[in-house]
């Protein structure tokens, strides 16, 4: 069981290292700043949710694996609310004066 | 009805429940240690003064059915989000279309509509980018061929009916 149990951490952690890698290419090959912003709040938010799925069963207990389910939800609620933020400041320094 | 004197029923109850989940989050965070709860209490009560005064009660009556479906479809709409642009990031053939299109919310500006455009930021494919003139909002799309407002629209329906914002 603990074998399965590494085994799904290893296999979590990897995909979430995977999307975080993908999230900077896209960082760098996305053409506008906005684009940018999709490559980093969705591919590393993916990236961090499978790290903190992978990491649960090593938690040793209900309060730590809440815990690292609260640091996802934090991550969230900061990229929910200031993507949106700096996308309108890109749109209104991009549109013309 | 209320008795003379007493408090409102509603305010009483919100500051008791905010109070309890910013006490739960600290002890999630800090430990249940007896000698940081005391701090904790400090927090906890200060962050429920400050949302009351940042962020009054309203009159929602959240569906709990509609409201455990939207938070139950959130990770596979994660997943849809994110597989999408690690796609268009790692694969050199596929390049994204980006556009902005104007949107109009069914949501009246205010706290639900703003509640709305951030939980829409993690959906994939969009990015509120701000209000536009005559109500409409300013949507980044990654690939601007789909059709972008459509989806936001019956997104939109279902995260009203979750938070009973639609009444």
């Amino acid at each position: 069981m603990s074998l399965l149990l590494d085994g799904f951490t290893l296999v979590a952690v990897f995909a979430g290292i995977l999307f975080f890698v993908a999230g900077t290419a896209g960082l760098l090959r996305f053409p506008d700043t906005s684009s940018r912003l999709h490559a980093l709040t969705k591919a590393d938010h993916l990236g961090l949710g499978l790290i903190v799925l992978g990491l649960l069963p090593q938690a040793g207990g209900v309060l730590p694996a809440l815990k690292l389910l609260v640091i996802w939800a934090l991550a969230l609620l900061a990229g929910a609310t200031v993507g949106p933020l700096i996308a309108r400041l890109a749109r209104e320094e991009d549109a013309p004066p | 009805m209320a008795a003379a004197g007493a408090p409102p029923r509603g305010p009483t109850l919100a500051a008791a429940a905010r109070g309890a989940a910013f006490l739960g989050l600290w002890v999630v965070l800090a430990g249940p240690a007896p000698d940081g709860l005391v701090v904790g209490l400090l927090a906890a009560g200060f962050a429920t003064w400050a949302s009351l005064r940042l962020m009054p009660p309203l009159p929602w009556r959240p569906r709990p059915g509609a409201l455990l479906l939207l938070v139950l479809r959130f990770p596979w709409q994660a997943l849809r989000a994110g597989t999408e642009v690690a796609l268009l990031a790692l694969d050199p053939r596929r390049r994204p279309h980006p556009g902005m299109l104007a949107w109009t919310p069914r949501l009246k500006a205010g706290r639900a509509q703003d509640a709305f455009l951030a939980y829409a930021s993690l959906l994939p494919g969009t990015l509120p980018a701000g209000p536009l003139d005559g109500g409409a909002i300013a949507i980044h799309a990654l690939d601007s061929r789909t059709p972008v407002g459509e989806a936001m629209t019956q997104e939109e329906a279902r995260f009203a009916q979750a938070i009973g914002a639609d009444g």
